[in-house]
């Protein structure tokens, strides 16, 4: 799947230990647990030292999924 | 080293524990949001204390004296306080939206002061019950003053010097330690420490970076890792520029001259930890009487008294390190050994894998600036002991005492007869007892079951019900040895349970380990003693003991009857005084 989806992995495994890979590429995030803080704000500092992209946690919200967050960073110019 | 990164902390925590692991609770007082701070803290103590249960737990948003005001620490726990500009006043941060106004500058002043004061109170009654360790201020200021930012406003200097007073005040409480300030400047840059969004939107301050280096500090004064005990150093081009042999003891140098002042840095910074009871050995392939010549010039400014033992011959270096080691009666990695040949260093560290050889940087300043300060970490202590100042006489008596044991003409009880010992135990269990807790946590050899013990883990034990601390201090005619025993445990239904027990190598040979039980069993008024021993790659000179005492190597924990004991026990010679309860009663003993 590539290095930017493997890194993005890492990142929701980090937050979500206990869910495989694919739990992660196919669950909506609203369902992963309090997305609105500890998790989601944790989420967001490690995409932003991975990445050096900063998102706000509405706008990680409104993405919605993985694959949603994966097309933004593309989008990012992250490879 | 680059900090640790939030992902390799989460890493770190994601990891199963061991099903032996034990708990370490910590709370972690701030005025801010812990998140990521909490999340490296715990990390950092994992890491250090793999074999940990690390818990912590914090308090309320925005409230850091009344967490610390309403704290009941439980046992074992550590206080870690981290004070930020906002917590001396809400003014000095970015979430409040109170006034910036130049007029209302000095009503800020005023009431940072008023904070710091109740802070210092508040932490000050808290040690008193747990180990505290505080960080003050670390962001920096708000652009409030009215000066422009490249010129200091005299407010700006009150409130550094509030903070300042604060972390003084702190500091020379025994039972608090301060992060130090110059440490984190070093390794996390003022200008990248603040993160306004995330203080804005999660009320969390801190960019990562910081977090991790803060929390990295934090737990490393949490974990207390005890300090190493001695520095063997090289003579040529290491302790003096110069080589004796070609140029004489004359004509080596460690002048305020070009390199030969590097030499001269190091002489004083050895001086100042054998000061603080570090031991100093030399292992040099000289001229002895050369050496010897050179060690006494007057403008030494390492001390020739200072420097025990002395190795100065042409056999390998790991030999004359062997034989250091064997004098000290200390593990090769409580040791650094320094020397300006990378070829020395090979051949001792091939020879004692666990010592830290470093090659003396003898023409890099930068390179000898990073070995003085690395030296400082290895053998920083938080104060000097009167053991720490006895130490290397003890050593020095100690093989005169060695050496007069083995006179032929004397037998073991002729010999301790004559040595005019006295030992004084005190049973008064003392929190603030740090060289109890050190030789806890540095003696490998007697030492029941080789635990060590948290600053938090000595609090608790101290203060549980029916607790003793056992400590004893002894001198004989040779030279005092200073606290050298101690032993930790509680009385349960007229029996001893002895859960810790160590005494300094430097105290062997003189009975009193058998002195230790005999006071044990008539103070406590007991009858048998449970000992809870576990063999150790190190303590066999305590399973020694005890093959003495039982007739068999015992395996595990065993108890020990009186009566069994007064049977087998040698005569003990020495004067035993009582320090209970600060009430002294001298009683000789045989």
């Amino acid at each position: 799947m590539g290095e930017l989806h493997d890194r993005l992995v890492r990142c929701f495994s980090s937050v979500f230990p206990t869910l495989t890979e694919t739990e992660i590429c196919g669950t909506d995030l609203q369902f992963l647990g309090n997305m609105d803080s500890l998790a989601g704000v944790t989420l967001i500092a490690l995409i932003n030292e991975e990445f050096g992209v900063d998102i706000d946690v509405e706008e990680l919200l409104g993405l919605g999924t993985f694959e949603a967050i994966r097309e933004h960073l593309r989008e990012e110019k992250i490879l | 080293m680059s900090a640790m990164k939030l992902s390799e902390a989460l890493q770190i925590l994601n990891q199963p524990l061991p099903n032996t692991a034990s708990p370490r609770d910590v709370f972690l007082a701030c005025g801010f949001t812990p998140l990521h701070l909490k999340t490296f803290l715990a990390a950092y103590l994992r890491k250090g204390l793999p074999t940990s249960s690390i818990k912590i737990e914090t308090g309320l948003y925005g409230d850091l004296a009344g967490n610390l005001e309403r704290l009941q620490p439980s046992p074992g726990v550590a206080v870690c306080a981290v004070i930020e500009w906002t917590d001396l006043d809400q003014r000095l941060g970015i979430r409040s939206l109170g006034s910036w106004r130049s007029m209302d500058i000095s009503d800020i002043v005023e009431s940072a002061y008023r904070q710091s004061e109740r802070l210092t109170h508040l932490l000050q009654q808290l040690a008193e019950k747990a180990p505290t360790y505080v960080c003050t201020p670390t962001l920096p200021l708000p652009p409030i003053f009215i000066s422009s930012g490249s010129q200091v406003h005299r407010q700006e200097c009150e409130l550094r010097e509030i903070a300042a007073s604060l972390a003084s005040r702190l500091s020379s409480c025994h039972s608090i330690r301060l992060i130090s300030g110059q440490r984190l400047d070093e390794l996390s840059p003022l200008g990248r420490r603040f993160d306004p969004k995330s203080e804005i939107t999660s009320g969390f301050p801190y960019g990562l970076e910081h977090a991790s280096r803060l929390a990295e500090l934090m737990a490393a004064l949490i974990r207390n890792a005890p300090p190493k005990k001695g520095i063997v150093t090289d003579l040529d081009d290491t302790l003096w520029a110069g080589l004796l042999g070609e140029i004489g003891s004359d004509r080596v140098s460690w002048a305020v001259s070009g390199t030969a002042h590097l030499h001269g840095l190091y002489q004083r910074f050895l001086e100042s930890l054998a000061s603080a009871g570090v031991l100093l050995a030399i292992a040099s392939k000289n001229d002895l009487k050369l050496a010897e010549e050179a060690l006494a010039r007057e403008d030494m400014l390492l001390s020739r008294e200072k420097i025990f033992p002395l190795e100065i011959n042409w056999g390998p270096k790991s030999a004359s390190v062997h034989r250091i080691l064997e004098q000290w009666n200390i593990a090769s990695e409580d040791v650094v050994f320094i020397d300006d040949s990378p070829m020395e260093i090979a051949e001792v560290q091939s020879s004692f894998p666990e010592m830290e050889c470093i090659v003396f940087p003898k023409v890099d300043h930068v390179a000898l600036w990073e070995l003085l300060k690395q030296l400082r970490d290895q053998f920083g202590k938080t104060t000097v002991s009167a053991e720490d100042d006895i130490r290397l006489h003890s050593i020095r008596s100690s093989k005169a005492f060695k050496d007069s044991m083995l006179a032929p003409e004397l037998s073991a009880d002729n010999f301790l007869r004559g040595a005019d010992a006295t030992i004084s135990f005190s049973l008064k269990p003392n929190a603030q007892d740090h060289r109890a807790l050190e030789l806890i946590n540095k003696t490998n050899q007697f030492n029941l079951n080789g635990r060590r013990l948290s600053e938090s883990e000595w609090v608790s034990s101290v203060q549980a019900p029916n607790a003793f601390v056992l400590t004893a201090t002894y001198e004989d005619k040779y030279s005092p040895l200073g606290k050298i025993a101690v032993a930790v445990g509680k009385t349960v239904d007229s029996k001893i349970y002895v859960d810790s027990w160590v005494m300094s190598c430097r105290a062997f040979s003189r009975r009193i380990e058998h002195q230790c039980i005999k006071f044990l069993y008539k103070k406590l008024n007991v009858d048998e003693i449970v000992f809870d021993y576990e063999p150790t790659a190190r303590n066999e000179p305590i399973r020694n003991f005890f093959l003495e005492l039982l007739g068999e190597t015992p395996k595990q924990r065993f108890s020990l009857q009186k009566a069994s004991f007064n049977a087998i026990v040698p005569a003990l010679f020495h004067r035993v005084v009582d320090l209970g309860n600060h009430l002294s009663a001298v009683s000789p003993t045989e």
